[in-house]
C-alpha cells in the first residue's frame, strides 16, 4: 500500500517535472513592455468603421512560437509612445528596423527594409495604406501568412541538442537556432500549385481585373497582353494542367515571370511583360524558356504559354477552332444521320427477320428452315 | 442474271489474271446465268456460316486491326483525362491510372505501339501490292483506293434506303462507307501521330519551322489532337461500331476481325463483286453455290426490278 501511494506521489513528481520542460519550449515572450496589461484580456478590440471586428488580444503563449516571438512589441509598433496609447494610424509596417535585434552578420538593426524596397519598386509594390487602384495589390502580409505550426520547426533531435549544449549551454537558444535555420534550409516554398492559387487568388478575381483592365484604357496605359486572362490561359497551357495534378517539374507563375538569378529576390521583384528587365520580355524570353527547355531556340520562344481562343487574343486560332467544331459537328452529325437513314429505310429488308435469321447469332446458320420471298 | 457491265468487267478482270481455261470460263458463266437477279432474295437464301466463308483479310491485317484496337482505346482513355483534366472524372480516372505523371507515360508508350502498327500496315500493303502486281493479279478496283464508282455506289446506296432503287449497288471488296471510314483513321492515326510529336518535341518543331509558322503551327497542333481524338472516338462509338454491330443483317457483331472471313450473305448483299471474283477463284464455293441455288429453287427467276422496290 506504502509503495503504491509513493508510486502515484513519483509519478505526479514527474508528470510536473514533464509539463515544465513541455512549457519551457514555447517559452512565453517577455513583456518588458507592459503591453500584456491589456492586450491579455481576450475581449480587447473594437469594431472598425466598415463593420469589421478587429481583435487586439495577444496569447504570450502563441506569440513566443511566431518568427517575431524574440522583437519587442514596440520595434514594430513605432508609434507607441505611451501608455495607455493613443489610437494607431498606419501600424505595423515591413520595413521599420528594430531597434532591439541586430542583423548578426553587418552588426546594423535589423529590418526587412531591402527586400521591401525590392518589392516597392515590382508592379506589385504599395504602401501599406493604399487607396485606389494599389489597395488592389499584394502587401507583405498577403502572401507572408506566417503560420504558426510548421512542421520543420518540431523540436530538433536529441543527439543534435545533446552536441550543441556542450559549447552553447542553453537548450532554449539551441532550439530556438536549430528552428530558425532548419526552417529556412529546408524547403518552405509554396508548392507550384499553392503558388497558381496565390497568384491566382488576385489574377483570377474578375472584378478586380476588369476594374484594373478598365482603368488602364482610360489611362490609355498598357496592359500585358494576357493579363486579363492569365489564369485560364495558363489552365489551357500544358504547364497549367499538370501543375494543376500536382505535377512539380512544369512551370508554375514564378518560374518564368520571377527572375531566377536569386528565386528569393526575384519573386519580389515580378515586372510587366513589358519591362525589358522581365524575364518574360520579348527580350528575355529564350533565356527564361532555357532554363527548362534546354534545346529551345528563338523560335521556340515565340510558342504562347498563356493560349487562348479568345477572338482579340488570337484570332487565327478563334478561327481554327470554329472550323474544328463546324467539322466536328457535321461529320458526326452526317454519319450518325446516314446510319440511322440507313437503319430506319431497311426495315423493308426485313430487320427483325435478319435478327432472327441473321447470320452472326450462332455457329450454325439458321436460313435453312424457310426460304425467303 | 444478266451482269452489270461494271460487274462483267470485273469477272473478266478475274478470269484472265487467274488464267481461267475456256472450259472453266464456260462452267462460271452457267452458273452465273442460273444466279437470280434479285440479289436480296439471292443473299437472304443462302446458307452462311456465322464465323465466316470467304477469305476476306490477311493474319497481317487482323493482327494489325487487334493493334489499332487495343492501343486507339486504351489512348482515348489515357489521354481524355489529360485533355480535359478539369471535369469530375478526370481526377478520379488519371488516380485510377497511378497519377497524371504515369498516364501520360502510358500514352506515350502505347502511342509507339500504334505507330509501330501503322508502320506494319503500310509494310504489308506495299509488299502484298508488289507481290499482287508481280503475280498479275493486281486490281485497283479491289483494293481501299477510292474510285469514281464509289461516288455512284453512295448515290444508289441512298436512292436504294429511300427506296427508289430496288436493289443496293454492286459494290466491291471494299464499299463506300469502307473507304471513307478507312482513309478517316488513316488521316485521323496521322494527325495524332503528328501533333503528339509537337507535343513532346516542342523545340525540334520551333527549330524545323519557319519562324513566322512556329506559334501557329503549335496552337493548330494543340487543338487537332484532342478535337481529332474526339472526333475518331465518336466515329468509332457512332459509326465503326453502328457499322460493324447493328447495322440490319450485323448484329451482334462480325467475326471477320478475327476468322478473317466473311459470311456468304453478307459478300453477295454488299460486295458483290468481291463475290464474283470468289467465284471464279474457288471452284469449291461454286460447288456449294449450285447445290443451294437448286435446293432453294433459287436458279433463274424473273428479271429483278431496278427501280420500284
Amino acid at each position: 500500500m506504502k509503495n503504491r501511494q509513493s508510486n502515484v506521489g513519483r509519478r505526479a513528481l514527474f508528470g510536473l517535472a514533464l509539463f515544465l520542460l513541455a512549457s519551457a519550449g514555447a517559452r512565453a515572450f517577455e513583456d518588458s513592455e507592459g503591453c500584456l496589461v491589456c492586450h491579455k484580456y481576450p475581449r480587447m478590440g473594437r469594431i472598425t468603421e466598415d463593420g469589421v471586428l478587429r481583435s487586439y488580444y495577444i496569447q504570450p503563449q502563441v506569440y513566443g512560437k511566431t518568427v517575431h516571438r524574440n522583437v519587442p512589441c514596440r520595434d514594430c509598433h513605432t508609434e507607441i509612445k505611451e501608455l495607455p496609447h493613443k489610437p494607431v494610424k498606419v501600424g505595423v509596417t515591413c520595413n521599420t528596423e528594430c531597434h532591439s535585434i541586430k542583423n548578426p552578420a553587418t552588426g546594423k538593426p535589423f529590418s526587412h527594409k531591402p527586400i521591401y524596397d525590392v518589392y516597392r519598386a515590382s508592379i506589385h509594390g504599395r504602401d501599406k495604406l493604399a487607396t485606389g487602384l494599389d489597395a488592389d495589390k499584394p502587401y507583405c502580409v498577403t502572401c507572408h501568412t506566417n503560420p504558426l505550426y510548421n512542421p520543420a520547426e518540431n523540436e530538433p533531435p536529441k543527439q543534435i541538442v545533446a552536441r550543441c549544449v556542450i559549447c552553447h549551454e542553453d537548450k532554449d537558444f539551441v532550439t530556438r537556432w536549430y528552428n530558425h535555420t532548419s526552417r529556412r534550409i529546408r524547403e518552405v516554398r509554396r508548392t507550384p500549385g499553392e503558388i497558381v492559387a496565390l497568384c491566382s487568388t488576385c489574377h483570377d478575381d474578375r472584378k478586380m481585373v476588369a476594374r484594373h483592365v478598365q482603368a488602364a484604357k482610360a489611362d490609355g496605359r498598357a496592359l500585358g497582353r494576357k493579363f486579363a486572362y492569365a489564369v485560364d490561359s495558363y489552365y489551357e497551357s500544358f504547364h497549367g494542367k499538370m501543375t494543376r495534378y500536382g505535377f512539380t517539374a512544369a512551370a508554375n507563375c514564378l518560374d518564368c515571370h520571377a527572375d531566377a538569378a536569386n528565386y528569393f529576390k526575384g519573386v519580389h521583384e515580378i515586372r510587366p511583360s513589358r519591362d525589358p528587365a522581365s524575364p518574360v520580355h520579348a527580350d528575355q524570353r529564350l533565356r527564361t524558356c532555357q532554363r527548362c527547355h534546354t534545346s529551345a531556340d528563338e523560335n521556340y520562344a515565340r510558342l504562347d504559354p498563356h493560349p487562348t481562343s479568345l477572338r482579340a487574343d488570337n484570332p487565327f486560332r478563334y478561327y481554327a477552332e470554329w472550323i474544328y467544331n463546324v467539322i466536328g459537328a457535321v461529320v458526326i452529325t452526317g454519319l450518325v444521320g446516314l446510319a440511322l437513314f440507313e437503319t430506319y429505310r431497311r426495315r423493308r429488308d426485313g430487320v427483325a427477320w435478319l435478327l432472327r435469321h441473321g447470320s452472326s447469332w450462332r455457329r450454325k446458320s439458321r436460313r435453312g428452315r424457310d426460304r425467303i420471298k | 442474271m444478266k451482269l452489270s457491265k461494271p460487274a462483267r468487267d470485273v469477272l473478266e478482270t478475274s478470269l484472265r489474271q487467274n488464267r481461267i481455261d475456256a472450259r472453266e470460263r464456260k462452267e462460271i458463266e452457267a452458273l452465273i446465268a442460273l444466279l437470280p437477279a434479285d440479289r436480296v432474295l439471292f443473299y437472304k437464301n443462302v446458307v452462311s456460316n456465322p464465323l465466316g466463308d470467304l477469305y476476306r483479310y490477311s493474319i497481317h491485317i487482323r493482327i494489325q486491326h487487334m493493334l489499332i484496337f487495343v492501343t486507339f482505346l486504351t489512348l482515348a482513355f489515357t489521354g481524355l483525362p489529360i485533355h480535359f483534366f478539369d471535369s469530375f472524372w478526370a481526377g478520379p480516372l488519371n488516380a485510377l491510372l497511378g497519377g497524371v505523371s504515369v498516364t501520360r507515360i502510358i500514352h506515350r508508350t502505347i502511342a509507339v505501339i500504334m505507330i509501330l502498327a501503322m508502320a506494319y500496315h503500310v509494310l504489308t500493303l506495299t509488299l502484298g501490292t508488289l507481290a499482287r502486281l508481280k503475280a498479275g493479279t493486281f486490281d485497283l478496283r479491289r483494293t481501299i483506293v477510292p474510285l469514281p464508282k464509289d461516288i455512284r455506289d453512295f448515290k444508289e446506296d441512298l436512292l436504294y434506303f429511300s427506296g427508289k432503287r430496288g436493289q443496293r449497288p454492286e459494290m466491291d471488296k471494299f464499299n463506300y462507307k469502307q473507304k471513307i471510314h478507312y482513309f478517316a483513321a488513316g488521316f485521323g492515326n496521322t494527325v495524332m501521330v503528328v501533333s503528339g510529336s509537337t507535343f513532346l518535341f516542342p523545340e525540334l518543331w520551333a527549330a524545323m519551322l519557319p519562324a513566322g509558322m512556329v506559334a501557329h503551327w503549335q496552337e493548330l497542333m494543340r487543338l487537332s489532337h484532342p478535337h481529332e481524338a474526339l472526333l475518331a472516338l465518336l466515329v468509332i462509338a457512332f459509326w465503326h461500331w453502328y457499322n460493324v454491330h447493328l447495322a440490319p443483317g450485323r448484329f451482334p457483331m462480325q467475326w471477320t476481325f478475327l476468322t478473317g472471313k466473311i459470311t456468304r450473305e453478307h459478300q453477295i448483299e454488299e460486295h458483290f463483286l468481291e463475290y464474283l471474283r470468289n467465284l471464279v477463284e474457288q471452284p469449291q464455293e461454286r460447288q456449294a453455290l449450285l447445290g443451294m441455288l437448286e435446293s432453294r429453287e433459287l436458279a433463274g427467276g424473273p428479271p429483278a426490278d431496278e427501280g420500284v422496290p
